[in-house]
């Protein structure tokens, strides 16, 4: 599905990334881990299509088309699907509008008919309901004024509605109390299915413990250093990143 | 010693004062009822007055005199059937509707049977031979406003068809009336000088909206010089929406001012999308205590378009409130001015005012130009002004692509949140509803 190959990042001409290689299949769900400033907020980033970071080597192909060629609109009506660490506030668009544009974009892009506005009313409180969300938000200006796990929990519903074939989750835990965690995991794992597939970046083991990867991969100055199962995640809670960046020094060394 | 310098509008008062006698002499024995011995009074004036130029303060960033170049001709009515108006009519929003074509009053597509009780529509024509009306408009022509003197001059003289409205003491007009102007101007350039002179009662109520468009398919240069006057006694409450959709070839000057009593209510709204040029002074005086007085304003540019905003918020009273909020947004080589004034007098206290203005500047080659000005001489007032020009967040951009809108959907949806914030404001849904539809055609040209 997504297939990414030594794939190099700049931002101002500083190497972020350094050759990703990255092999996703339908279905699967990865776990990205690694300290701060490892350059995993940056390969979220250019999945999902953001401009100021320059591509200088490599290929990343989702379904065997060039995603980086496709503008952020085109992918996301491909189906890929972003989940922002921080949510956009935006003041005056009505969050129900929003959401009836996207879904309509996306449906339409897909060969399938717009929704009316009742059938709309019924697939958005569909989705609500499966989030946990309070139909009163639908009133609301975009995530305008939202608490933090209210946003997360939009960028959810807004997940939920879409069904992307590619939900890349970037940092979508920080800052989150159990409570919100929870509701993010619930939502991920309700929307598990052998076609769709996760990306889940993140800089704590603690929401691995309610979605459970099955790969999880360490990325470390620009590199995946090390990949495994679910107990590498549960490795890397236990001690930390430091044996993992002397490993890494004792090989470059 | 008095120094004698070449007027340099000379030419232009001429031909304006040619245009009149044109015009009089087409008058067959009407030349001696009062409103024409009014405009002839104010035509008698002009040539004592002056244009305004770059140099004036207020005209510092219009040059609104490139209107006097052309060669006019008084506007007239033409022939139109009614599926032409009927196209401009708010059907269903204001039931009481009278068309204007190029300035001239059409009786006949006008919508006036069965006014309610307490409301009066006439002609100024007629409404000066009435002894009630006289005294308050005749003193309407004789007003001076300071700085657009020459141009009000010219449409006191012009004005055939001004429209006079009274309401009387406490009848609430629940009908919104229309007030539609259509320009029908080709090649022939045209004076066309809206008037509207309105008096409300000690707890009237009543809601005008003036349309402003060019027809279909008729995009020629005219000069719109409009006037309104608003005197609201006691507890009297008017709005006022204007939406402007003129050709882009129009010159468009309107003055409007509203004396206020205490207790009394204006909404002043003020939409401009058309126009080559566009000029309006919004003059708001608070004479009795515990007026309030709201401005809003939405300006779109385009091309080489050039809107104009100035207003003028005189707090000449106790305990008054006055709010007002311009958005605007401008592409191409547009340019919009924002000059607002607020003034409070020195026995004027507890007055509440707040003034905005924001702007997206759309392009490189795009203009704003904003001032807001607070001129405070009382000591207990609650006062606040800002203004703001931006471009649109390219992170809220970015955030609705990601989520499948275009480029083009996703900024139209940021450009209409920004100007909703003014929208909010008007009290009919479907009005509302209305403007928002013009506004996003505008957007989709």
């Amino acid at each position: 599905m997504l297939n990414i190959k030594d794939l190099q990042v700049s931002i101002e001409d500083k190497q972020i990334l350094k050759g990703i290689n990255l092999d996703i299949k339908p279905g699967e769900v990865h776990a990205i881990m690694g300290p701060n400033g490892s350059g995993k907020s940056t390969l979220a980033n250019v999945l999902a299509g953001r401009e100021e970071y320059e591509v200088t080597g490599g290929s990343v192909t989702f379904e065997g088309e060039d995603l980086l060629e496709l503008e952020v609109d085109e992918r996301a009506r491909a189906g890929i699907f972003l989940a922002f660490q921080y949510p956009v506030e935006i003041p005056g668009v009505s969050t129900s509008n929003f959401l009836k544009s996207t879904v309509n974009a996306v449906r339409v892009e897909r060969g399938q008919e717009e929704l009316n506005a009742a059938q709309m009313l019924k697939y958005i409180r569909e989705k609500l309901d499966m989030v946990g969300m309070d139909p009163k938000f639908l009133k609301r200006s975009l995530n305008e004024g939202f608490s933090g796990g209210e946003k997360k929990r939009n960028e959810m519903l807004q997940m939920a509605l879409l069904e992307p074939k590619l939900a890349v989750l970037d940092e979508t835990d920080s800052g989150l109390d159990i409570d919100a965690l929870r509701i993010v995991a619930d939502a991920v794992n309700k929307l598990r299915s052998e076609n769709r597939s996760f990306v889940i970046v993140t800089h704590y083991q603690r929401l691995l413990n309610y979605i459970v990867p099955d790969y999880v991969h360490v990325l470390y100055n620009g590199r995946i250093v090390k990949s495994g199962d679910k107990s590498l995640s549960l490795q890397l809670e236990e001690k930390g990143y430091d044996w993992i960046k002397e490993e890494v020094a004792a090989i470059e060394g | 010693m008095t120094t004698i310098t070449q007027d340099r509008f000379a030419e232009a008062k001429t031909q304006f004062q040619q245009l009149f006698e044109q015009d009089v002499q087409l008058l067959n024995g009407h030349a001696e009822q009062p409103l024409h011995q009014l405009r002839q009074q104010a035509i008698q004036r002009l040539p004592d007055l002056s244009f305004p130029t770059r140099r004036d303060e207020d005209f510092k960033y219009t040059n609104f005199n490139r209107a006097l170049n052309l060669s006019y001709q008084q506007g007239t009515n033409v022939m139109i059937d009614h599926a032409t108006i009927d196209a401009y009519r708010l059907n269903g929003i204001a039931p009481i509707q009278l068309v204007f074509i190029n300035g001239e009053w059409n009786a006949e597509l006008s919508k006036m049977e069965n006014l309610p009780e307490g409301l009066t529509i006439t002609s100024i024509a007629k409404a000066l031979q009435n002894d009630a009306y006289r005294a308050w408009i005749e003193a309407q022509y004789t007003k001076e406003t300071e700085g657009n003197a020459a141009f009000t001059a010219l449409n006191l003289a012009f004005a055939k068809d001004g429209v006079f409205v009274h309401v009387k003491k406490g009848a609430v007009i629940e009908s919104s009336i229309q007030l539609l102007h259509l320009a029908i101007v080709d090649d022939q350039a045209m004076v066309i000088s809206p008037q509207l002179f309105v008096q409300a009662e000690t707890s009237a109520q009543v809601s005008f909206i003036e349309t402003h468009d060019a027809a279909t398919g008729y995009q020629g240069a005219y000069l719109s010089n409009g006037i309104a006057r608003f005197a609201l006694d006691a507890n009297a409450h008017v709005s006022h929406y204007r939406i402007q959709n003129d050709s882009q070839e129009a010159f468009k000057l309107t003055n409007i001012d509203i004396v206020q009593e205490r207790d009394s209510v204006f909404k002043g709204y003020t939409i401009d999308l058309g126009g080559r040029i566009v000029r309006n002074n919004l003059g708001a005086e608070q004479t009795g205590v515990g007026a309030d007085t709201n401005m809003f304003g939405v300006y779109l540019g385009k091309g080489d378009q050039h809107i104009d905003n100035q207003s003028f918020m005189d707090h000449a009273s106790e305990h008054c409130t006055s709010n007002e909020l311009y958005k605007g947004i401008l592409t191409d080589k547009a340019r919009g001015v924002f000059n607002g004034k607020v003034m409070v007098r020195k026995d004027s206290q507890k007055i509440n005012a707040f003034q905005q203005n924001s702007s997206l500047v759309l392009s490189k080659t795009a203009i704003m130009d904003t001032k807001p000005q607070l001129e405070i001489y009382a000591d207990d007032v609650r006062c606040s002004h800002g203004a703001t020009i931006g471009q649109l967040d390219e992170d809220s951009v970015f955030y609705l692509r990601s989520r499948g809108l275009n480029d083009a959907a996703a900024r139209a949806l940021l450009q209409h949140a920004f100007i909703l914030e003014v929208l909010e404001n008007v009290d009919s849904e479907d009005l509302q509803d209305h403007i928002e539809g013009l506004i996003k055609a505008k957007f989709a040209e």
